[in-house]
């Protein structure tokens, strides 16, 4: 099947999702898809097939998320963007090592785009400089998940509200110590030395927090 | 470790917290649960997913995607 025959036949693929548009909830680790559109799964396939227009949809689907995932780590929009694009022409490149037996889409790309920000981020030679903008973000607004959650936004989606209440239910020590060693790659040590904690307290709030946090998740799956 | 510890070991696991010498019995016990070890470590990798959603996304600009686009092209031609 050639490429372009690819993607129409899934654009044209009849919809089950009626349903799941009259719900006011979605679930929760997929992000507003168009009425008819194709899934994650299969941008997937198509995109293993070679199809560039299913990257494409792909892009527009998920740019903005990782984008903001990718800025979390390294801060500064220029490396972002670069790396943004880099990320998404390896989701082209290894599409073929992907398997939904592994997982999602959306959880495989955020696998890798962590990994590449985070890879990206100890390369740099600002490093030093990053760790002191972090530095005064923590200190100024230790939990900027509470922060991203209080705030009033015109938009919000339900799957993106609903996590976030979950994660802003959470201890602010909770919160950052998961920030750190998820946003920032950081060791139980190196956040116990950054935040001059007792490594076992450290651990302990990791502990806690991830487990509030599935919990939560799994409760958000039953509901959805 | 029983099975309730590995289940605390493997959420640190998937965002990369474990320590050196935590990783290693975590893998033996990872050997030891089998399959229920597997599935329950996938099912942990949805914290990434919940993290990332968590973010409010980010605007890019519309460059980015048409360089982008235009390298796949040009990969699948050569």
């Amino acid at each position: 099947m050639g490429q372009s025959k690819l993607i129409s036949s899934i654009r044209r693929k009849p919809t089950k999702r009626v349903r799941v548009a009259k719900s006011r909830t979605r679930p929760f680790s997929v992000p507003p898809v168009e009425p008819g559109g194709p899934s994650d799964l299969e941008l997937m396939k198509a995109i293993q097939a070679e199809d560039p227009d299913a990257l494409s949809q792909l892009y527009d689907r998920y740019n903005g998320i990782l984008k903001a995932l990718i800025l979390r780590v390294i801060h500064n929009e220029a490396e972002a963007e670069d790396l943004l694009q880099e990320i998404f022409m390896e989701i082209w490149n290894q599409a073929k090592n992907f398997s939904s037996q592994k997982g999602k889409p959306l959880g495989w790309m955020v696998t890798l785009a962590r990994r590449r920000a985070i890879d990206g981020l100890r390369k740099k030679q600002a490093y030093a400089r990053a760790e002191e903008r972090l530095q005064n973000e923590t200190e100024q607004q230790p939990d900027a998940w509470v922060h991203n959650s209080t705030e009033e936004e015109i938009v919000l989606s339900d799957t993106r509200s609903l996590i976030s209440k979950v994660i802003s239910g959470l201890p602010p020590a909770q919160q950052q110590a998961i920030d750190l060693a998820f946003f920032r790659g950081m060791s139980q040590r190196e956040i116990a030395a950054k935040t001059n904690t007792p490594l076992g307290t450290v651990k302990t709030r990791l502990e806690l927090g991830l487990k509030k946090i599935y919990d939560g998740l799994k409760e958000l799956r039953g509901e959805l | 470790m029983n099975f309730k510890e590995f289940q605390n070991q493997s959420r640190l696991y998937v965002i990369g917290a474990l320590e050196a010498e935590e990783l290693e019995e975590f893998e033996k016990a990872r050997k030891k649960f089998g399959k229920k070890a597997e599935d329950y470590i996938g099912e942990c990798y949805g914290l990434h997913e919940a993290f990332a959603l968590s973010l409010r996304p980010a605007k890019s600009s519309a460059g980015i995607k048409d360089r982008l686009m235009a390298m796949v092209r040009a990969r699948k031609e050569t």
